[in-house]
């Protein structure tokens, strides 16, 4: 086992986080797999898998429940697990309404609000809703569930920050109470910019409906006042994901690409998890070129090879040269490759694990395990 | 469509799934295009950075700026853009500070769905269609747009905003927005794919949203970073038998092995997208370059040539 594997050994929540495109469903997966290998009663959750892997993972036809990943599935593959692997695909807009739904006082504000067009937005499009909607199904997983190990694959964040910062930044705005004083005697009141007037802020409303039209802000009235008998729900929740996220039974696994702005970001992200207290389980740099001339000679030209080849009785330049521009080449991506896994590991120190290139792209559950045999 | 007249387009937005190359595609537009004699902005959204450092420049900003002759580069933000936008409607700086920079104002406005989105895409839009005595002042303006969800997010704001804003000026700026992005001789929404599964599905899926769902007229789609075919099946063979040798001969036939291999895995997904798509691909070399920057950026310029 791994150095990555170890640290997360005794961990009860696995966070796998990176920057888009740099395999975290697979790493999150091929960890989860490996835990359940060796008896582990095992949840992965992720947003939105490759195809071929959701379908290694019996992922087809689920919304937003956990499902037993099937044994024949694993005996197809030649794997006998002494553990449980469960998976499941969040589902953004239903944990939305879930947690409305927890929430709302009577059934009469529930339905008003999962039909109010703010909420629709914030629910649906809202920039960092993802990313607070996986923190959200992450507490409820980890508190009304027993899993050994629950693994939750991120959304592919366009800043990494969200993440952290989406639920606060969300709950801002439901929750600012300043705005609810502002917005919340609209509540039912037809026109909003009238009641406005009447608090004797005439003149903001006034310029802000110039600026969005005053439906807008009668909805936004509307949502705000609706949220208020719910916010210190959702506001103590939220604060409840915050510790959870602190405490030292979870670890998070920085994965990047062996690219300069893929480790900028996990290295920026280590720091904020750092600063925040968050444990740092380790990182992994994955589908990195492994280095093919590791001599202290310099990589061979063509015509070294063409008499190396004519040596073995097949000497033929042409292929020659073709071979040696293509060692040049990979050599080139290696170098490149090895000096970002560099700054990660310095950047990052701890755990690390580093997933050769081809090992790196998944799609079935024997090539979790092989690159689980890397981490 | 094919790709042919994409540069004489005004606005060409780039986008794809995350890592795919989208920033190195929209800075070889817009070399190509500088190239060509056009004035052209390159607009980065929110982002961290890449286009005007990849090339040679320093990172801009939200204030457009050249970077190399003919093409000038931006880095949109929502709040400089509310600040631009709020001055058109308010026209007094004093006004705007006291009602736009007031706390409470500033959490409403993140309240209205999708604001920062309006903002940004709205800067860039007036810029795209901005004149300078008459004439346009950017021949093209390139978008080097987020990744696929929140590029969605970003053009779908007119649609969105047309659904649920009865009235007001912001309702009257989404007609116009609405307006330049679905007319097909102005703009084109280009896909940036790498030859692997998972691009390749979200580039079908992203695709058919933009025909779909935001009806945006479709451009060409790069397939970044397809490795040569260099290898012939008997070469291959041959390798495999060289691969156990000792070197130079052992590693340099471990590397055409895997690049023969890397090829055909490519190959794969290269039909694959071909065949979701149904239209042809533009593929772009993979450049080997220990450090990415202009020269990169001119090789995939030189690829695309001929092409668009």
């Amino acid at each position: 086992m791994g150095a990555l594997l170890r640290s997360l050994e005794g961990r009860r929540v696995a966070i796998v986080v990176g920057s888009g495109g740099v395999g975290k469903t697979s790493v999150s997966a091929a960890i989860a797999l490996s835990r359940a290998m060796e008896g582990g009663r095992v949840l992965v959750c992720t947003i939105d898998p490759a195809r071929r892997l959701a379908t290694a993972l019996g992922l087809d036809s689920l919304g937003n429940s956990e499902a037993l990943v099937p044994p024949e599935a694993f005996a197809r593959s030649g794997l006998a697990p002494r553990g449980q692997l469960h998976a499941m695909m969040l589902d953004v807009k239903r944990t939305w309404d879930d947690l409305v739904t927890r929430h709302a006082p009577d059934a009469a504000t529930r339905d008003r609000i999962l039909g109010n067009r703010i909420y629709q937005q914030v629910s649906g499009a809202l920039a960092g809703s993802q990313e607070y909607m996986a923190m959200e199904k992450l507490y409820e997983l980890s508190t009304e569930r027993d899993y050994d190990l629950i693994v939750l694959d991120t959304p592919p964040t366009a800043h990494a920050l969200d993440f952290l910062e989406a639920p606060d930044r969300i709950l801002d705005f439901v929750g600012n109470e300043t705005a609810r004083k502002l917005f919340a005697p609209a509540l039912g009141a037809g026109r909003f910019g009238a009641r406005i007037l009447q608090v004797g802020t005439g003149f903001v409303a006034k310029t802000l409906s110039r600026f969005t039209g005053s439906d807008v802000l009668s909805d936004v009235g509307d949502f705000l006042g609706q949220f208020q008998g719910m916010y210190d729900g959702f506001k103590e929740r939220a604060s409840a994901v915050r510790s959870l996220l602190t405490r030292p039974e979870v670890g998070f696994v920085l994965v990047a690409s062996p690219s300069a702005l893929s480790v900028d970001e996990a290295l920026f992200f280590h720091d904020h998890l750092r600063t925040a207290g968050m444990p740092v389980a380790g990182t992994v740099a994955n589908r990195v070129t492994r280095e093919l001339w590791p001599y202290p000679e310099p990589v061979p030209g063509g015509v070294q090879l063409a008499e190396a080849l004519g040596g073995s009785g097949q000497g033929d330049p042409e292929l020659a040269a073709r071979l040696a521009s293509t060692l040049a080449q990979h050599e080139t991506f290696a170098h490149a490759d090895a000096r970002e896994v560099e700054r990660l590991r310095r950047g990052a120190p701890g755990p690390h694990a580093a997933v050769p290139r081809l090992e790196g792209d998944v799609h079935d559950l024997s090539g979790l395990a092989a690159l689980a045999r890397h981490l | 469509m094919s790709g042919s007249d994409l540069l004489d387009r005004r606005l060409v937005v780039v986008t794809g799934k995350g890592g795919v190359g989208k920033s190195t595609v929209s800075a070889a537009l817009a070399v190509l295009a500088a190239r060509r004699g056009k004035r052209v902005l390159v607009a980065e959204v929110d982002a961290r950075e890449r286009v005007a450092p990849m090339l040679g420049g320093r990172p801009t900003g939200p204030v457009v700026r050249p970077v190399l002759p003919g093409i000038s580069t931006v880095n949109v933000d929502p709040r400089h853009a509310l600040e631009e936008y709020a001055l058109l409607v308010v026209k007094v700086r004093a006004l705007y500070q006291a009602v736009f920079e007031n706390r409470v104002v500033r959490f409403f406005l993140r309240a209205v769905p999708s604001l920062a989105e309006t903002l940004m895409l709205g800067k860039i839009l007036h810029e795209a269609r901005s004149e300078d005595r008459g004439r346009p002042r950017w021949d093209l303006v390139v978008v080097d747009a987020p990744a696929t969800g929140h590029a969605l997010q970003l053009l779908g704001v007119p649609r969105a905003l047309l659904d649920t804003v009865p009235g007001g000026p912001l309702r009257r700026d989404a007609e116009w927005m609405q307006a330049l992005l679905s007319d097909p001789a102005r703009t084109s929404v280009a896909l940036v794919a790498l030859p692997e599964e998972m691009p390749v599905t979200e580039t079908a899926e992203l695709d058919a949203r933009l025909r779909d769902d935001l009806r945006l007229p479709r451009g060409p789609v790069f397939l970044n970073a397809m490795p040569e075919a260099r290898f012939t099946v008997s070469d291959i063979a041959r390798l495999r038998d060289l691969s156990g040798s000792p070197p130079p001969l052992g590693p340099a036939a471990r590397a055409g092995l895997l690049q023969a291999e890397q090829r055909e895995r490519a190959d794969e997904q290269a039909d694959r997208l071909r065949s979701l798509l149904g239209r042809p691909l533009l593929p772009l070399p993979l450049v080997a370059s220990d450090r990415w920057g202009r020269r990169s950026v001119e090789r995939i310029a030189d690829a695309m040539d001929g092409a668009i």
